[in-house]
């Protein structure tokens, strides 16, 4: 199903290109676009003008080091297809302004793909196999060669010598300050990279999937969504409205991680989300290391 | 169907004799690989239910006020989840933890196994 819309867009791709010759762009008119290339529409959206004062909603709450200025993005609604921006937000530079370091969003893919695998390949040794306990013939002056089972490993329908054995896991946890450093360099390359909008609530008039798509089809903002709202209690029109589709998807802020937002191409925050989340990854820059496990009561935690 | 081809091969060579252009020699191994038709990709759906909701709540401890553990996530047998080891500490602790539960036959094996485990990690190789 993928692999059919990506076709169909680049399908629409050439056209377009086709369609653009005589225009600024001169391409060749043999050039092959591979299919997955990035919608060129959604280079040519227009940026927001940049003359129009909007206010800004939030501010940070925490310090920021005096070295580093808070980025900033714009505030969108959901309610009305047509993008109109209600303000601008700051964000933390130490949560969404990150080196971006591929190397610890790697790890942290990996990580997440491994330490849940559980491998329950099993295969039976000589011993477990049924039968051969007894010596098939004798040792000496059957003519055939000596054997003591018929299950050893080189007889046919005999145990495996040196294959899979039970559930294995692959479980191991990276250092919790890797896991974080890879959330916030996940976040950062999302803005970085355009990907990233604030929203001020998941509100949306109408439960119906087709708004949705037609939203983000208008917006340009490209073929995978991945919604969080910060809490427990997501607005229920929002919910049906992802429920059927399959590429935009809706998750609480407990729920965010690397492959996720690695996955979508689109992420779409609420303020309060933009909110739990600079709170929850910021505190690790300034904690103490754990003198007992963090489950267990402290007075301090974010 | 080899004579057939023998005898296509003979008009062919006559031709190409007659009209003085390159000799054609087979061995007769082109034709071990045969392959009618080239097996169509598998159509994987990237977007399913559990692909796409893969990896949610990895980090319910770092965003969760550490009340839960990752590890408390995984589906599994009991004396695995959250737990790495080779074959006979997997063993071992699969003894503890279920072996009153166990099947006769299942136990038996399993109790054979954990004995040459033991012996062919402690007395034998170089790594004892």
């Amino acid at each position: 199903m993928f692999r059919i819309s990506v076709t169909v867009c680049g399908r629409g791709i050439s056209k377009r290109l086709a369609s653009s010759f005589s225009g600024e762009n001169a391409l060749p008119s043999n050039l092959r676009i591979p299919s997955n290339l990035v919608d060129r529409a959604r280079a040519k959206r227009p940026p927001p003008p940049s003359d129009s004062s909007l206010p800004v909603l939030r501010r940070c709450d925490a310090a920021i080091p005096v070295h580093l200025s808070p980025v900033q993005t714009w505030v969108e609604t959901l309610e009305r297809r047509d993008s109109k921006l209600l303000g601008l937000v700051d964000l933390h530079p130490d949560v969404f302004a990150v080196p971006t370091r591929i190397d610890i969003l790697h790890e942290v893919e990996l990580w997440q793909r491994n330490f849940k695998r559980i491998s329950r390949a099993h295969t039976k040794v000589r011993s477990e196999v049924s039968g051969g306990g007894r010596k098939p013939w004798r040792q000496k002056g059957s003519g055939k060669a000596r054997h003591g089972s018929i299950r050893s490993p080189i007889w046919r329908g005999g145990g495996v010598s040196h294959g899979p054995r039970g559930p294995t896991s692959f479980y191991y946890m990276l250092p919790m300050k890797v896991r974080v450093q890879g959330l916030k360099i996940a976040l950062s390359s999302k803005l970085a990279q355009d990907y990233l909008h604030v929203v001020d609530t998941l509100n949306i008039p109408t439960p119906d999937p087709q708004y949705l798509m037609d939203l983000i089809r208008y917006r340009h903002w490209g073929e995978s969504v991945l919604i969080v709202d910060a809490g427990e209690e997501l607005p229920e029109n929002i919910l049906q409205a992802t429920e059927s589709l399959k590429t935009v998807n809706v998750i609480p802020a407990i729920g965010l991680n690397v492959h996720s937002m690695l996955k979508h191409e689109v992420l779409v925050l609420t303020l309060e989300a933009v909110k739990f989340l600079e709170n929850k990854l910021l505190w690790h820059n300034e904690r103490f290391t754990p003198l007992y496990p963090f489950k267990l009561p402290y007075t301090d935690l974010p | 169907m080899s004579l057939l081809r023998g005898l296509l091969k003979a008009g062919v060579s006559l031709c190409h004799s007659t009209l003085q252009t390159t000799r054609q020699i087979s061995t007769g191994v082109c034709c071990l690989v045969r392959m009618n038709a080239i097996p169509e990709l598998k159509k994987v759906d990237r977007w399913t239910e559990k692909r796409s909701m893969f990896g949610v709540y990895d980090n319910i401890g770092i965003l969760g006020d550490f009340k839960a553990h990752p590890k408390d996530l995984i589906v599994g047998p009991v004396w695995v989840k959250g737990f790495r080891g080779n074959e006979l500490q997997r063993l071992t602790r699969k003894k503890r933890m279920v072996g009153d539960r166990m099947m006769t036959q299942d136990k038996h094996d399993m109790e054979k196994r954990i004995r040459f485990l033991y012996r062919h990690f402690n007395r034998f190789g170089k790594h004892r």
